[in-house]
């Protein structure tokens, strides 16, 4: 249509007078072209003007009623102050204390979809670790704005919760997070290769009945690799393998690090069973068997505490 | 009969009317605000929906699978077809494929049962005709086979599809979404249509294979037509939520505490009575513990076991 417009436009300039080219119903095309550009315009402007309108809206009113479907994300709200605008946490999240007075909406793979709407949330914080794709889907098909973070790894935060700050209009908190974090990071290592010696091979319990270890693409791997250890079971086939006692025999790890959870107390217990099994080990004979608290568990604030707590673990003989 | 029939629809319509409205949070149905009439019309409709359909498809398919089958213990599941089906979907959830967006999981299982219906269908066929004998165990066999590829796939992938291949496999009603619907219904009620139609064969077919030839009935035709429409509705139910225990294996049977062993009332009983008890369960699976969802196929066995025992203690019969 616009190509059409311009020959004719051409054509009567070629032509000098343009009454000599007139012709009956020529002219009501003409017009007819003329409105549907003006009309084409419009449209345009018309969007242009709505977008404009929508994002400049968006940027003067960060969201106010943040739902967080993860643990590690609730923790990540939390330190970066957002903790008075959630209005809606998994039962999973159980740190900072406060998270637990946050209403439930459910777990982390069947949270429930009825509880998150009729919190009217501004924002749904998820995460491609444990939270189910169609549900990301379900929230946006309803309307409903989601953030959807993919860090899964040690090195991923911090570029993860810039994001996530600018999304929530707290960009300046959230940049220092992430500087503060990527400069520990840079820290523990830099403490591993003056502490020098050699690797130390480490075995990283997360459940000692039935053996579950850490294996590659954890977030513990990462942190073992990051103080200088080798993690033992990083040949695994998935990330956290259920283990064969044989193998850890086999490969004896230098020292043994047994994860506890936040609530549970008796890992120690449920760890002398599988310890008395291993115990033929040097690592088990001279008492260089660990546990330490669950920061490595979540990617958030605390990992890197995780990491302070296994970091000194190394530095014995 | 009539009015036992009746009262089982008017029972029916209560109990979906009745789990539209309640919930972790009750909804007036006069005065619903904005949020509310969202969460009625696009997710506790569907949901409900969608458990009406699963529910309808067991009973029914239940109904005419122990009648073709000669078999008070048969069920839809025992053919392999919801093995299958979760062997599928498993693979599509922990090899994270998307190709289909939110369809997908439903697509694969949709296929898986009906590729092994029709294994089952050729495992069933011999001299020209289905055998019930050779229909349950080659079910059986099938069955095991998958349930055992499916926990090896299980046992060696990662975490987080696993979950979500769990949830799925005892039956997951929350994701329910008004995409699912309308090739459900088609379904279920193509499949519900067909069985009815040949009910009065099915009657036949129960007394034995002569006595049906003697009825004007072909009864290797009537055994595939209905074969065929246990297929379709166990397929679409499978693919609609996930496996739900005990409504096509007992379903039936209380169905004919009520209505006696015609088909003709039986099938549609059935069909009601798994709809309403689905509809029930996923109620309460969604209310008990909020905000926590539990597996609403865990709800039906709970509350549909006792009941049954209770009918089987209290009635006089002695046969299918």
């Amino acid at each position: 249509m616009l190509s059409r417009y311009r020959t004719k436009g051409r054509h009567s300039r070629e032509g000098g007078n343009p009454e000599k080219n007139w012709i009956p119903g020529q002219a009501r095309n003409d017009t007819h072209d003329m409105r549907h550009l003006v009309m084409g315009i419009a449209w345009l402007l018309l969007f242009t003007f709505y977008f404009s309108l929508s994002t400049v809206s968006a940027a003067a009113d960060p969201p106010k009623r943040i739902i967080s479907l993860a643990p590690n994300m609730t923790e990540v709200l939390f330190a970066l102050g957002l903790g008075d605008r959630i209005v809606g946490v998994t039962s999973f999240c159980d740190y900072p204390p406060e998270a637990k007075k946050k209403p439930r909406i459910g777990g982390m793979s069947n949270p429930s979809l009825e509880a998150v709407v009729r919190l009217k949330p501004d924002i749904v914080v998820m995460t491609t670790d444990g939270n189910p794709k169609e549900f990301e889907e379900r929230l946006k098909s309803m309307g409903i704005r989601t953030f959807v973070s993919t860090a899964r790894r040690l090195s991923d935060l911090p570029e993860g919760v810039r994001d996530l700050g600018a999304a929530l209009g707290v960009k300046k908190k959230a940049d220092e997070f992430a500087d503060n974090f990527e400069k520990a990071l840079v820290k523990a290592r830099a403490r591993q290769s003056h502490s020098g010696a050699h690797r130390k091979k480490v075995l990283f319990i997360v459940w000692p009945d039935p053996l579950i270890v850490a294996g590659p693409d954890t977030v513990i791997d990462d942190a073992l690799t990051l103080i200088g250890a080798e993690n033992i079971a990083s040949d695994a086939k998935t990330e956290y393998p259920k283990y064969s006692v044989e193998e850890v025999l086999r490969r004896s790890p230098d020292l043994i690090i047994i994860g506890r959870g936040m609530d549970s107390g008796d890992v120690k217990k449920v760890s002398a069973g599988l310890l008395r099994r291993l115990g033929s080990l040097p690592a088990v004979k001279q008492n260089r068997v660990f546990f330490v608290g669950d920061g490595l568990f979540r990617l958030g604030p605390r990992t890197l505490k995780g990491i302070a707590e296994i970091s000194p673990l190394m530095d014995g003989q | 009969m009539k009015t036992r029939f009746a009262a089982l629809v008017i029972i029916f319509s209560a109990v979906v009317a009745v789990s539209l409205f309640l919930g972790p949070t009750p909804i007036n149905p006069f005065l619903p605000d904005e949020t509310s009439r969202e969460i009625l019309t696009s997710i506790r409709a569907p949901r409900i929906a969608v458990a009406v359909l699963m529910g309808m498809a067991l009973g029914a398919s239940g109904a005419v699978l122990q009648g073709i089958l000669r078999n008070p213990l048969a069920d839809p599941y025992i053919l392999g077809i919801s093995s299958g089906a979760s062997l599928t979907a498993a693979i599509g959830i922990i090899g994270g494929v998307t190709v289909l967006g939110t369809f997908t999981i439903p697509a694969f299982a949709f296929a898986g049962a009906i590729i092994t219906g029709g294994i089952v269908g050729i495992m069933g066929w011999k001299r020209g005709g289905l055998w019930p004998e050779r229909l349950l165990l080659a079910g059986v066999g099938l069955s095991f086979l998958f349930s055992a590829l499916l926990m090896l796939i299980m046992s060696i992938s990662r975490d987080e599809g696993i979950r979500r291949a769990m949830l799925w496999i005892f039956g997951d009603l929350s994701m329910s979404d008004w995409e699912r619907v309308p090739y459900g219904a088609v379904l279920v009620f193509g499949g519900i249509a067909l069985s009815l139609w040949r009910a009065k064969a099915l009657n036949a077919l129960i007394l034995g294979d002569e006595f049906a030839h003697s009825l004007g009935f072909a009864p290797q035709t009537e055994r595939v037509l209905l074969f065929v429409s246990v297929g379709l509705m166990t397929a679409a139910s499978v693919s609609l939520g996930g496996m739900i225990g005990f409504i096509g294996l007992l379903m039936p049977h209380i169905a004919r505490f009520f209505t006696g062993s015609d088909n003709r009332l039986l099938v549609p009983a059935s069909a009601l009575g798994g709809g309403a008890l689905l509809c029930v369960a996923d109620l309460i699976a969604r209310t008990a513990l909020p905000p926590m969802e539990l597996p609403a196929g865990i709800i039906t066995a709970i509350i549909g076991a006792p009941y049954f025992l209770y009918l089987l203690r209290r009635k006089d019969v002695l046969s299918i």
